[in-house]
C-alpha cells in the first residue's frame, strides 16, 4: 500500500461536491457524505428494529398456536369453567379480547405523521423550507403526541392486565413497543420542529428531514404491523 | 478557520477556555455519581411506590439498575449532544476538538472522549476487567470441583458463580476485538480520520461500562442460579439478581449494536481513496461480517430479555406453561441469539489472526476471496442451526434432521478457514514472533474445538454427551482455545502500535506455554469426565470423577497463571517497554504506515492505495511525507531489528 502526500492539516475541507461541510466528531466532511453514513446507519438501526419486530410476531403466532391451557385470550376459560394452574387453582375467568378502535387510530395517527413529514420534505424544495418543515414537523408532534396520548389511555382502557395469559401479555408487549416508537418520534420530531424554526434547514441543507421521514415512515409501517396482527389474528 | 493559519497536529490546537462546554465539568466522576444518585432516586421511589405489589422487589431491582445506566450516561455527558440537537444548537468545532481529547492529556480516558483510539484502549481495558472477573470466577468454579464433596462454595454460591462466569465471559469474548481493535485498527485499516459517528463510539463504550456493575451486583441480590442460559422457568422464579442480570444484557446488546452499526458504516463509507472492497485487509471483512452478525443477533437477546423482565416485575406469562407460556419460547429466542453470537465472537479474532499469518508468513492470505466467501457462508448458515441447543428438549423432533444438517454444513466454510489458514503459511518466510505462537496454539484448539462439534451436531451423539461436560470442553476449546488465543495473537500483533512500545517476548513466551499446557490439561480433563458422563453445573460429583476433575483444576490454575504471566508482560511492556518504531512487523497494511503514537486524525497526510495490503516481496513502501519530530516516533525502518526478514 502506497500513500500521496496530499496535505491535511485539520482545517475546514473546500467544499468537495458543492453541497457544504460539516462538523463530524471533530473531522469535516461534506454534506454528502454524511447524508450517505446517516442512511446506510439509519437502514442498518431500522434492520435491527426490524428483528426484534419479527420475534415479537413470532412470540404472537408461536404462543398463539401452542394455546398453552387455554390461555390464549383465554378463549377456553369462562367462569362456570375456568382454567387451572398446574396444582388445580382457577387462574382466570373469560378474558375478553382487546378493543380494536384505539389501536387502528394509533396505527393511523402515526402514518398521518409520517405523511406529514413526507409532505414538509417535498415541499421544502419548492418553497421556504424553514415555513413549511417547522409546520410539517410540528403538526406531525402533535398528531405523535395525540397517538401517545391514546395509546396511554388504552393502557387504562384494557379489558385485561398483565397477568391474564398468552394473550393478554403478548396484546400488551405490543402496545410497549408502539409507545416506544411513539416516544423516539417524540424527540425526534421535537427536534426537527425547533431546528426548523431556527432556519438550521435553509439553503437546501434538509437531509436530515430525509433522515427523520424514512425513520417515521418505518414507525409508521411497525404500528399498522402490529395493528393488523391483534385486529386479524386475535 | 483558515487553512493558513492550520497547525501541523489538530491534536496541538490550542482551545478556548470554553471549548467543551458542559463536557469540561464531565468525566467518570460525575458519571458514577449521576449513576449511583439516579439509582438511589429510583429505588427510594419504587421502594416508596411499587413494593407493595406482587413484584415488588423485582420492580425495585429493576427501576434502580436502569436508573443506574441512565444516571451513569447523563453523568458522563453522553445525553449532552442529543439534548443539544432536539433543542435546535449544535456543537461547535471547538467543542468537537475537545470531545476528541485535544489538550486533555491522559484524562481524556476517563471521559466521554470520541476519538477512537482513545475509546479501543477504554475497550481494551474494560476486556480485561471483565476478563480477570470471569477468570477469576472460573478458577473458583474449579477450585470446588477439585474434590468431590467440597465445602469451598455451596450449591447456591457454585450456581451463582457458574451463571456470571458464563455471561461475563460472554460478554468479554464478544467484545475483545471488535472493541478494541474494531475502534482503534480497522479506522486506520481503511485509511479514515475516525468512526463514522465518534459519539455513538463513546456511547457504546459507556454503555458497557455501565452494564458491568449490575451483573456483579447479582451476586449480593440473591444470585442468578439460572445457568448463562437462564433457562425459563429457572429465571422466571430466580432471585431479584436476575432482574440485575436482565438489565445488564438489555445495556450490553444496545452497545453491541450501535458499536456494530458504527464500525459497518465506517468501513462502507469511509474507506481512503483506491481501497476497493478486494483490497480491504482481512480484520476489516471479519469485523464487518461479526459487527453485521451482531445486528441480527442482540436484538433477539433484547426481545427475551424484555420478555423476561415481565414477565418477572409485571406478572406477564411469555414463559410461564401454567398461564399460557412456553418454556419453548425462551429456548427458541435465545438460540436465535446464542449460535450466531457464537459467530459474533469467533470471526472477528479469526480474521485479525490471519492478519498475524500473513504478515509473519511474508505471505498474501491464500485465497483471500474464498476467505471472505466463507466468512459470509458462515453467518449465513449460523443463522440456521439454533435448533441444535435443543434436540433433546423434545421441540419439534422432526427438524433434528434439518437442523443436524445445517449444523453439519457449517463446518465445511470453518474448514475452508482452517485451510486457508494452512495456506498462508505454506511455504512461507515464517518469522516465528510472539504473535505467531498464538497463532499456532489457536491452530491446535480450534481443531481439536471444530471435530468434537461435530460429535455434538449429531442427534444420536448429542442424545448422550448433552449436558455433560465433554459439551463444556467442546466450547472451552472453541471459544477459549480458539477465539480467545487468536484475539491473544492480535493483541500481541498490534499491542506496539496501541502502546507505543514493544510487548515483552520473553515473559511472553513464558506465559504461552504456561496457557498453551494448561489448556490442554484442563479441557482434556473435561473431556474425559463427559466421557464417564459427569453432567455440567453440579457443584459435587460422584466420585468416579475425582481424577478427571482434579485434572482439570490442575490445568486450569497453570492457565490462569499464565494469563496473570502475559497480563504481567502487557503492564511492565506497557510502562517500561522498548519505544516500537511505527512498523516493527514491516508490514504492508495503513495501521502501520502511520507514526507512533497515531496522531488525533490518524493520517498526516490522506492515503491513497494502490495495491493490496498483502503485497510482500514488493519494494517497501514510502515512508509518510511530512513526518513531525515527536516523541517516541521513530518512523519506517531505521530502528528495527537487524536481521528480520522484509
Amino acid at each position: 500500500m502506497t500513500t500521496t502526500t496530499i496535505e491535511h492539516g485539520g482545517t475546514l475541507e473546500p467544499e468537495g461536491d458543492g453541497h457544504g461541510v460539516v462538523e463530524g466528531g471533530g473531522h469535516h466532511e461534506t454534506r454528502a457524505q454524511r447524508h450517505l453514513k446517516e442512511r446506510i446507519a439509519l437502514w442498518l438501526l431500522v434492520g435491527g428494529d426490524a428483528l426484534f419486530l419479527l420475534l415479537e410476531l413470532f412470540t404472537w403466532f408461536y404462543l398463539r398456536a401452542l394455546n398453552t391451557n387455554g390461555m390464549w385470550r383465554g378463549a377456553a376459560c369462562t367462569k362456570a369453567n375456568a382454567c387451572t394452574d398446574g396444582l388445580g387453582n382457577p387462574i382466570t375467568s373469560e378474558i375478553p379480547k382487546a378493543g380494536i378502535t384505539y389501536t387502528l387510530v394509533i396505527a393511523a395517527l402515526t402514518v398521518v405523521a409520517a405523511l406529514l413529514v413526507w409532505w414538509a420534505e417535498v415541499s421544502a424544495q419548492r418553497q421556504s423550507p424553514r415555513r413549511i418543515i417547522s409546520a410539517g414537523a410540528g403538526f406531525a408532534l402533535l398528531t405523535v403526541l395525540v397517538a401517545v396520548v391514546v395509546q396511554c389511555y388504552q393502557f387504562g382502557q384494557l379489558p385485561f392486565t398483565t397477568i391474564d395469559g398468552a394473550y393478554a401479555s403478548s396484546f400488551i408487549f405490543f402496545m410497549g413497543t408502539t409507545l416506544a416508537h411513539l416516544g423516539l418520534l417524540v424527540f425526534i420530531l421535537t427536534g426537527l420542529w425547533v431546528r426548523a424554526r431556527r432556519g438550521k434547514y435553509d439553503g437546501g441543507h434538509w437531509f436530515q428531514v430525509g433522515i427523520i421521514r424514512f425513520f417515521t415512515a418505518w414507525c409508521a409501517i411497525v404500528t399498522c404491523v402490529l395493528a393488523a396482527t391483534v385486529i386479524l389474528f386475535a | 478557520m483558515t487553512t493558513a493559519a492550520a497547525p501541523a497536529l489538530l491534536e496541538d490546537t490550542q482551545l478556548s477556555s470554553r471549548a467543551g462546554g458542559l463536557y469540561r465539568h464531565q468525566n467518570i466522576v460525575t458519571g458514577l455519581i449521576g449513576g449511583i444518585g439516579l439509582g438511589a432516586i429510583g429505588w427510594a421511589l419504587s421502594h416508596q411506590f411499587l413494593q407493595g405489589s406482587n413484584w415488588g422487589t423485582d420492580m425495585v431491582v429493576t427501576v434502580t439498575m436502569a436508573g443506574w445506566v441512565i444516571g451513569l450516561l447523563l453523568g458522563i455527558g453522553a445525553f449532552n449532544a442529543p439534548v443539544l440537537w432536539m433543542l435546535g444548537h449544535d456543537q461547535t468545532h471547538e467543542d468537537e476538538l475537545y470531545l476528541a481529547g485535544v489538550g486533555q492529556g491522559p484524562r481524556r480516558y476517563w471521559k466521554f472522549c470520541t476519538d477512537h483510539k482513545v475509546v479501543g484502549v477504554q475497550y481494551l481495558i474494560a476486556v480485561f476487567t471483565i476478563f480477570g472477573v470471569g477468570g477469576t470466577l472460573a478458577m473458583m468454579i474449579r477450585t470446588q470441583l477439585v474434590s468431590a464433596h467440597s465445602s469451598f462454595l455451596g450449591a447456591n454460591a457454585y450456581n451463582a458463580i457458574v451463571s456470571v462466569h458464563g455471561m461475563a465471559m460472554i460478554v468479554a469474548t464478544i467484545i475483545m476485538v471488535t472493541g478494541p481493535f474494531g475502534n482503534f485498527i480497522v479506522p486506520i485499516m481503511v485509511g479514515a480520520k475516525d468512526m463514522a459517528f465518534p459519539r455513538l463510539n463513546a456511547l457504546s463504550f459507556w454503555l458497557l461500562f455501565a452494564a458491568v456493575p449490575p451483573l456483579l451486583a447479582t451476586f449480593v441480590l440473591g444470585g442468578v442460579d439460572a445457568g448463562w442460559t437462564t433457562y425459563a422457568p429457572l429465571s422466571v422464579q430466580a432471585p431479584p439478581a436476575m432482574d440485575a442480570f436482565a438489565i445488564t444484557i438489555l445495556t450490553f446488546a444496545v452497545s453491541v449494536t450501535l458499536s456494530g452499526i458504527n464500525i459497518i458504516v465506517t468501513v462502507l463509507t469511509m474507506r481512503a481513496e483506491g481501497m476497493t472492497l478486494n483490497r480491504l485487509p482481512i480484520f476489516t471483512w471479519g469485523a464487518v461480517i461479526g459487527s453485521a452478525l451482531g445486528l441480527y443477533a442482540m436484538p433477539a437477546f433484547m426481545v427475551g430479555m424484555v420478555m423476561m423482565i415481565t414477565d418477572r416485575v409485571t406478572g406477564t406469562s411469555f414463559f410461564v406453561a401454567a398461564v399460557g407460556g412456553s418454556g419453548w419460547l425462551w429456548e427458541n429466542i435465545f438460540w436465535i441469539m446464542g449460535h450466531p453470537e457464537v459467530y459474533v465472537i469467533l470471526i472477528p479474532p479469526v480474521a485479525a489472526m490471519l492478519e498475524v499469518v500473513s504478515t509473519f508468513a511474508r505471505k498474501p492470505i491464500f485465497a483471500y476471496k474464498v476467505t471472505v466467501g466463507a466468512f459470509i457462508a458462515i453467518i449465513a448458515l449460523s443463522i440456521m442451526v439454533w435448533a441444535h441447543h435443543m434436540f433433546t428438549t423434545g421441540w419439534a423432533p422432526d427438524l433434528n434432521g434439518p437442523f443436524m444438517l445445517t449444523t453439519e454444513l457449517i463446518s465445511i466454510p470453518t474448514g475452508i478457514i482452517f485451510l486457508c489458514v494452512i495456506g498462508t503459511l505454506w511455504r512461507g518466510s515464517i518469522w516465528t514472533r510472539l504473535p505467531m505462537y498464538w497463532a499456532y496454539l489457536f491452530l491446535w484448539n480450534f481443531i481439536i474445538g471444530g471435530v468434537t462439534g461435530i460429535y455434538l451436531s449429531d442427534v444420536p451423539a448429542d442424545n448422550y454427551f448433552h449436558g455433560d461436560m465433554f459439551v463444556t470442553a467442546h466450547f472451552h476449546y472453541t471459544l477459549l482455545g480458539g477465539a480467545m488465543i487468536a484475539a491473544v495473537a492480535a493483541f500481541c500483533y498490534w499491542f506496539p502500535k496501541v502502546s507505543g512500545r514493544m510487548l515483552n517476548e520473553r515473559i511472553g513466551k513464558v506465559a504461552f506455554w504456561m496457557v498453551a499446557i494448561g489448556i490442554q490439561i484442563t479441557y482434556f480433563g473435561m473431556f474425559w469426565e463427559g466421557f464417564e458422563g459427569m453432567p455440567r453445573r453440579v457443584a459435587y460429583y460422584d466420585p468416579i470423577f475425582l481424577h478427571a476433575n482434579q485434572m482439570a483444576t490442575v490445568g486450569a490454575y497453570l492457565l490462569m497463571a499464565g494469563f496473570v504471566v502475559l497480563l504481567y508482560a502487557i503492564i511492565h511492556s506497557w510502562v517500561h517497554g522498548r519505544p516500537a518504531p511505527a512498523n516493527p512487523w514491516h508490514a504492508k497494511s495503513l495501521e502501520w504506515m502511520v507514526p507512533t503514537p497515531v496522531p488525533l486524525e490518524n493520517f498526516l497526510v490522506e492515503p491513497v492505495v494502490t495495491a493490496d495490503p498483502y503485497g510482500y516481496g514488493e519494494p517497501e513502501p514510502a515512508a509518510p511525507a511530512a513526518e513531525p519530530e515527536r516523541e517516541p516516533v521513530p518512523v519506517g525502518s531505521a530502528e528495527t531489528t537487524a536481521g528480520e526478514p522484509v
